[in-house]
């Protein structure tokens, strides 16, 4: 089990340096001069040298990528060459309020997919189950700002019960930031838990036709009983593989549900970058995102070793 | 003790075991043999209620004075494992892969009514009465890292925890190697109370069992002791099966059954072995009844003419369904 989690958080390591140097490099041949975009097309070149040298652009490359992945450690992101105020603590800020949107959104459709998926299974025979499954088919198609839209569209327009959009600290006020997230959570997930039902279906559908649960019922148990009992441990394996893809994917779809909803939360504050042509703080939002997707793969596999018995000895 | 009478299995308009009708007495141990699809396992299935879906069985089959047949999964739950136990044929699939093997004996005892802390005392105890080494060790072992004999003996644990009346085991030997085979076998003989041993295996079941039932086409075709059935078989399918189990002398050719079994529901009418049989006549286009004193007693007479019906019954149990019995 040690051995494993080691290896595995040096894999998490190596990646992440890894996605370092692709990202530092993906916006280092972007064409485009800080400099120069910061003083306009009328700068005289002297004055574009003097604001290279201030930024550190006049530098090799290899020692600009390890001065700022070097920062990265220690949570500092560098000064923005657009703003001039260091990016870090924004980073952090908007990172919180992603984190607890794609959470929610996962939340949402865990409870939405673990229930109507083994639903679905144990009455794959039956019509309702054949209902579930189709809905949920119908829910795959629907991308989730357009589920975002239609929810704000009867929720908020026509009931009236719930804010169209904007963000409430949840310092200033916890009712609100409740309400304010309700709607957000809903359309991540609620497109996320029909893609689950299915995975959660044939998880489920694939453990009721082991043997070991017809052992289990050999011993005395009922059927549900017996799935309860052996089943869903052994189904959650797919379904956490899935999972841990979902994720990723929510962080992806958060950036276009937070535009939705103006949420100030990372996907806004890298559209903004973009925007402003603010290119440390994209090449940092960027680094974060794929930091966590490594993150998220990490926790998966730690979930494995959690789950089963036979990834803990070996590997 | 387990008597079952006209038991019958059906998928949708298929009939896959038809009238079957048997008994075995306390600690009895009876060998239930056929080619693959002559409809042994599901026979086993039917009597533990746990056919698949969409396949239901009917007829009755008591063991003791409770009906195994056509009775709600609530009541049925209370004998499996406790009154009744089964041994699958796949000791790889057959245990949770991320449960540890003691709390797995351990669950059959505690769904029974047995203390928690009692039934891993007895998991560990169980385990080592299988003759698994060093019980203690394989209790806490997951089943990954047992070898299949060690889990099909884990199995047996598990059928055995509640010392059941009828132990029925569905070709249990069939995945192992050869000497495994042995070892577990003499351990069955040893620890079986009355049983039900299923196999292709005719090897297996002389050394095993006192009585046996042999099974074509959904029925059971001759049965009677294991001595009279082997030494004098009677009916053509379980004489074609002794003489492709035995070794001809070198040079000679394997005696084989000719044809093969037909897909379910491709039976043909009348005696279901006909087709597949040297002695076949027109006569064999009716149902032979299974003459001798395992028939359920009723008022009607064979349907036959009474020569073809084969001599009486020698009263020693020995029954077959053969119009053109051998001998």
């Amino acid at each position: 089990m040690i051995v494993y989690l080691l290896k595995r958080l040096a894999v998490l390591l190596a990646s992440v340096a890894a996605a370092g140097v692709a990202v530092f490099a993906f916006m280092a041949v972007l064409p485009g001069d800080p400099a120069e975009i910061a003083l306009g097309v009328n700068a005289t070149p002297e004055a574009v040298a003097e604001l290279r040298a201030r930024f550190g652009t006049d530098r090799p490359p290899a020692a600009q990528f390890l001065d700022w992945f070097g920062g990265l450690a220690h949570g500092d992101f560098g000064t923005s060459y657009v703003t001039s105020s260091p990016i870090g603590p924004q980073i952090a800020e908007r990172l919180g309020v992603t984190t607890v949107l794609v959470l929610g959104g996962m939340v949402v459709a865990l409870i939405v997919a673990v229930p109507a998926g083994t639903f679905a299974a144990v009455h794959h025979r039956d019509p309702l189950g054949a209902a579930i499954s189709a809905v949920s088919q119908v829910g795959i198609a629907i991308p989730a700002f357009l589920a975002g839209i239609l929810l704000v569209f009867v929720f908020a327009v026509k009931a009236q019960a719930l804010p169209s959009g904007g963000y409430v600290p949840i310092a200033d006020d916890p009712a609100e930031w409740l309400r304010s997230l309700l709607l957000p959570w809903l359309s991540l997930g609620l497109v996320q838990g029909a893609v689950l039902t299915r995975y959660v279906r044939s998880a489920v559908l694939d453990v009721m036709r082991e043997d070991y649960l017809r052992t289990a019922r050999a011993k005395g148990r009922g059927r549900m009983g017996a799935l309860w009992r052996h089943g869903l441990r052994n189904a959650s394996i797919p379904v956490v593989t899935v999972l841990g893809l979902q994720l990723a994917t929510l962080l992806i779809g958060a950036v276009v549900v937070e535009r939705v909803f103006v949420i100030p939360g990372l996907g806004d504050l890298l559209l903004n970058g973009v925007a402003g042509r603010d290119l440390l703080l994209v090449q940092g939002v960027v680094m974060v995102l794929v930091a966590a997707v490594l993150l998220i793969n990490f926790v998966v596999d730690v979930c494995y070793a959690v789950l089963d018995p036979r990834l803990r000895g070996a590997r | 003790m387990l008597t079952v009478e006209g038991l019958s299995v059906r998928a949708e308009d298929l009939e896959l075991v038809r009238e079957v009708s048997f008994g075995i007495g306390p600690g009895e141990r009876v060998g239930l043999i056929g080619e693959s699809g002559s409809g042994k396992s599901l026979t086993a299935l039917a009597l533990m209620g746990l056919l698949p879906d969409g396949v239901t069985a009917s007829g009755t089959a008591r063991l003791g004075d409770r009906d195994l047949v056509g009775v709600p999964e609530r009541r049925l739950k209370d004998l499996r494992g406790r009154t009744v136990s089964m041994v699958f044929q796949e000791p790889m699939t057959a245990l949770n892969p991320l449960m540890r093997v003691g709390a797995q004996v351990a669950e059959v005892m505690t769904l029974h009514g047995v203390a928690k802390g009692r039934a891993r005392e007895r998991a560990a105890e169980l385990l080592g009465r299988v003759r698994l080494p060093d019980p203690e060790r394989i209790a806490r072992s997951y089943p990954h890292q047992l070898s299949g004999g060690q889990r099909q003996r884990v199995m047996l644990a598990i059928a055995l925890a509640n010392e059941p009346d009828l132990l029925i085991c569905d070709e249990p030997t069939t995945a192992l190697d050869v000497t495994v085979q042995k070892q577990m076998l003499e351990l069955i003989a040893e620890v079986a109370p009355a049983l039900l041993f299923i196999t292709h295996d005719l090897a297996v079941v002389a050394s095993l069992c006192e009585r046996v039932l042999v099974m074509y086409g959904g029925r059971v075709v001759e049965s009677g002791p294991l001595r009279e059935v082997f030494k004098h078989p009677r009916h053509r399918y379980t004489e074609g099966l002794l003489a492709a189990s035995r070794l001809p002398p070198r040079g000679t050719r394997l005696a084989t059954i000719p044809g093969a079994v037909p897909a379910a529901g491709r039976f043909p009418g009348g005696c279901v072995f006909r087709d597949r049989c040297a002695h076949a006549t027109e006569t064999c286009e009716t149902a032979p009844d299974l003459t001798g004193p395992e028939e359920p007693t009723g008022p009607e007479e064979p349907t036959g003419p009474a020569e073809l019906t084969g001599p009486e019954p020698r009263g020693d149990g020995h029954a077959f369904a053969c119009w053109h019995p051998r001998g």
